[in-house]
């Protein structure tokens, strides 16, 4: 098995560039999600999204409707999540617990008030990488120019806030807006992203390459690009190896961003020592 | 343009529930340098925030530069350095140039981008303050000292017309103390920047400030420092020797 | 919002209470957890026999796992039918918390030979299964065995009915036969003699009866995922052997089958393994012979 093989199978072409818009765009946000202790928001979403995929099914809606109720349903806990943090004297991570567990327990509750579904629920779920169809193609590239944008648009902000954000405020900065707007942001792409790659992989992908980047990078600016870089490299490297050695896609992807981090963290070690 | 540079009415404001500050008034005039001290919990740092628009008050008017605060947008104007960042993280990875032109954000519209003016406006900052040798550092790597420095900078790189300062050198070591206050004593006198410093260092009040506020819920004195040397508030808050603690002069 | 989770709690209270006050009446209670043996215990059982299905509609039986309150449930009836532990590995458990001298263990699969599970070496789950394929009720003649083994139990628990129960399993079993026959015929009678699956490896025993050759996308268990060296492979089959349909799975998300079909321009038919069935197909009360005649409907298209 080639590599001019591998690339002949169209489920490898859309897996490759399907995979690679969506590790850019995890990456991305997730400097800013890591920088902010909000990691988990990634799998706490998700847990959220089965929720509403439970709700959705026990409405009998089914694929694009589905995917048209689901998304408010979700930008709303996201909003949730940074509405605890402010108000209930919690941090970040467990104002993600309380709504992650919320999002299961729902799923449960109305699959078994459903008394079963048309469709195993929780396989209903799983997206896989390398079952990427023209039409989640599409939705990928939009996803990817609609969250790039709003990165681009507000990226001083963001980066503001990101930094300290008292300061931030006191420069005029609607540090409310700004967090809003990346918490949706993130609710958006792990509602679209999860059905095309994934529950495994979105979160991987949200943590694992913006802490490798922040491993090596001087200069924020700088650390996103070096995120970015990262996550195509490792979903492109997962996706090639997995091919050539038989293994399964998503976990070799992880795998693959772990070691990548172990080397970062020895190169920046070594380098200290000097 | 001479005139009130701050001015405070009536002002209540508190947290959850706790009244912090209680029916403060007071006025600071353009090129004052107002020291404002009280014992701890006497609502300074509240104060602080609420001049700059972070805490909502329960009751009273602020006048900013004489701009009512509800309208006020020009926050490029105005210069605010905390006792340190809220969560400081030694891996957050912007460098001190980064830093700083982040205070070039507050003069812009959406959307925010930064331009050649502000490249020139980071780096004649970072060279008034000694800092261009670290330009390409990264925050976190740097000593408690250096960072209030930069942050100080970043206070400073648009040139404002009131500087806040809430307790800027808790942290610090002597010799770095002496150093910053030196610079903030100059942007007062030679730039003619209002400065407003929260600090229970009666000391360096004495030293600098030609103003003081003393708080403790509410205001206890507010006026020139020479007067209150004199003042009875004086005497019943440091004693009868206290006058030549407090009030030793430059 | 505390109205809405008090009603959820009450609903969730009710429905269990529902089942246990259908004890009445005199008749069998009888629990199975795979559909093809509720189908046969309903039909040997007839009225005198109330029949329930453990697995709740579209859950897919290799991830099910019982809770306390299934235990219970089992344990209010007269007789458990499963199939065998290799199926059913979670069976045991349900097995442990019941009382054995009140409730009637029944395996539906007893004394019918197992065949390996293909080695795998793109599935790795080669665990306390032993690799064995537990799928043997796709093969009709066992079929008609399992129908036996769920008469002898029904019988011996209830011999005051046995001409009654004995009757049914004929008329089951007949039919069974029957549609054995036409399926022999009408197999043997297409041109291709390969069916490709995206699903899990279910339809061995199926393959074997009828000389067919069956290559599935994933191993025994359904969980694993087929790497794409795997679906390479699959992809590479289809074009060989010039296939024109791929088949998918009930219940599971037909992703896989998807992504074949639309690398090889062919087009998808379901194949039913009958494990358990969608809400929908259970409030229409398919049958497990209606699924096996759609099944053979679309095996013929597909070997075209």
């Amino acid at each position: 098995m080639d590599i001019a093989e591998m690339l002949s199978y169209g489920f490898m072409q859309r897996a490759l560039i399907g995979g690679s818009l969506i590790a850019i765009l995890c990456s991305v946000l997730g400097v800013f999600l890591v920088l902010r202790r909000l990691s988990l928001i990634g799998d706490g979403l998700a847990h959220v999204t089965f929720g509403s995929v439970a709700l959705a099914l026990f409405f009998r809606l089914h694929s694009f409707y589905m995917t048209l109720a689901i998304i408010p349903v979700v930008l709303a806990c996201a909003m949730g999540i940074l509405k605890l943090a402010q108000k209930a004297r919690i941090y970040g991570d467990a104002a993600i617990g309380i709504v992650s567990a919320l999002g299961i327990a729902t799923g449960v509750m109305l699959a078994s008030m459903a008394g079963g579904f048309n469709v195993d629920l929780f396989s209903y779920l799983f997206g896989n990488i390398l079952s990427i169809s023209s039409s989640e193609l599409v939705i990928a590239a939009v996803l990817f120019a609609v969250v790039l944008t709003g990165v681009g648009i507000f990226y001083n902000d963001l980066f503001a806030s990101t930094f300290d954000e008292e300061l931030a405020k006191s420069s005029g900065i609607d540090t409310d807006r700004i967090n809003a707007v990346l918490v949706l942001l993130t609710a958006l792409t792990v509602v679209l992203a999860m059905k095309v790659v994934g529950i495994m992989l979105i979160s991987a992908l949200l943590i694992l390459p913006a802490v490798t980047a922040l491993q090596l990078s001087k200069g924020f600016k700088t650390a996103i690009v070096c995120a970015a870089g990262i996550g195509v490299c490792t979903v492109v490297a997962g996706i090639s190896l997995s091919f050539v050695l038989n293994l399964p896609t998503g976990a070799t992807i992880v795998i693959i961003n772990f070691l990548t981090f172990i080397c970062a963290f020895a190169a920046r070690t070594l380098l200290r020592r000097r | 343009m001479s005139g009130a540079a701050l001015t405070i009415t009536n002002l209540s404001a508190g947290y959850h529930g706790s009244e912090a500050l209680r029916d403060v008034s007071f006025s600071v005039n353009r090129g004052d340098y107002l020291g404002i001290c009280g014992p701890n919990g006497s609502g300074k740092s509240t104060l602080v925030k609420v001049i700059l628009g972070l805490l909502a008050p329960t009751n009273g008017e602020i006048t900013l530069l004489g701009t009512p605060q509800a309208s006020f947008t020009s926050w490029q104007r105005i210069g605010y350095l905390p006792q340190g960042l809220q969560f400081f993280n030694p891996n957050f990875p912007a460098t001190v140039t980064e830093v700083v032109r982040l205070g070039r954000l507050a003069g812009k519209r959406f959307p925010k981008r930064f331009n050649r003016e502000d490249a020139a406006a980071v780096e004649r900052t970072m060279e008034w303050m000694g800092i261009s040798h670290i330009r390409g550092c990264m925050i976190g790597e740097l000593s408690g000292g250096l960072r209030q420095r930069v942050l100080l900078a970043r206070a400073l790189v648009n040139d404002p017309e009131l500087l806040v300062l809430d307790e800027p050198t808790t942290a610090l070591d002597p010799e770095t103390r002496e150093s910053f206050y030196k610079l903030i004593f100059e942007m007062n006198r030679e730039k003619k920047a209002t400065v407003l410093l929260v600090t229970h260092d009666t000391a360096t009040i004495g030293r600098y400030a030609s103003h003081l506020l003393y708080l403790d819920k509410k205001v206890v004195f507010c006026g020139d420092f020479d007067d209150f040397c004199n003042s009875t508030e004086m005497t019943g808050l440091f004693g009868e020797h206290g006058q030549h603690l407090v009030c030793h002069r430059h | 919002m505390k109205l809405l989770v008090a009603a959820l709690l009450a609903l969730v209270m009710i429905t269990p209470g529902c089942r246990r006050a259908e004890h009445a009446g005199g008749k069998l209670q009888v629990v199975t957890t795979l559909f093809p043996l509720y189908d046969f215990a309903k039909r040997i059982g007839g009225a005198q026999a109330q029949v329930t299905l453990l697995l709740p509609p579209g859950v897919e039986p290799h991830s099910f796992e019982p809770r306390p309150e299934d235990i219970v449930r089992v344990n209010h009836a007269d007789l458990f039918i499963y199939t065998s532990k290799y199926m059913e590995p979670w069976a045991a458990s349900i097995i442990a918390g019941v009382d054995t001298g009140r409730v009637g263990i029944v395996e539906g699969g007893r004394g019918i030979p197992l065949m390996p599970a293909p080695h795998a070496e793109h599935g790795e789950h080669g665990d306390e299964r032993g690799g064995m394929d537990p799928h043997i009720w796709l093969d009709l003649e066992n079929a008609r065995l399992i129908a036996g083994n769920i008469l002898a139990a029904f019988v011996a628990r209830d011999p005051s009915h046995r001409g009654y129960y004995e009757q049914n399993a004929a008329g089951l079993t007949k039919e069974l036969a029957a549609l054995d026959l036409r399926y022999r015929s009408t197999l043997a009678s297409c041109p291709k003699k390969v069916f490709l699956h995206g699903g899990h490896y279910a339809f061995g025993y199926l393959a074997r009866r009828y000389g067919l050759r069956y290559v599935s996308a994933s191993a025994v268990n359904a969980d694993a995922e087929p790497t794409p060296a795997r679906l390479a492979e699959l992809v590479k089959l289809m074009r060989t052997e010039r296939l024109n349909y791929v088949y998918s799975e009930e219940l599971l998300s037909p992703r896989v089958a998807e992504t074949i079909a639309r690398e090889t321009g062919a087009k998808i038919l379901m194949l039913n393994a009958a494990h358990n069935l969608s809400r929908d197909d259970f409030q229409h009360g398919v049958s497990f012979i209606s699924i096996m005649e759609k099944n053979l409907q679309n095996l013929k298209t597909g070997l075209q």
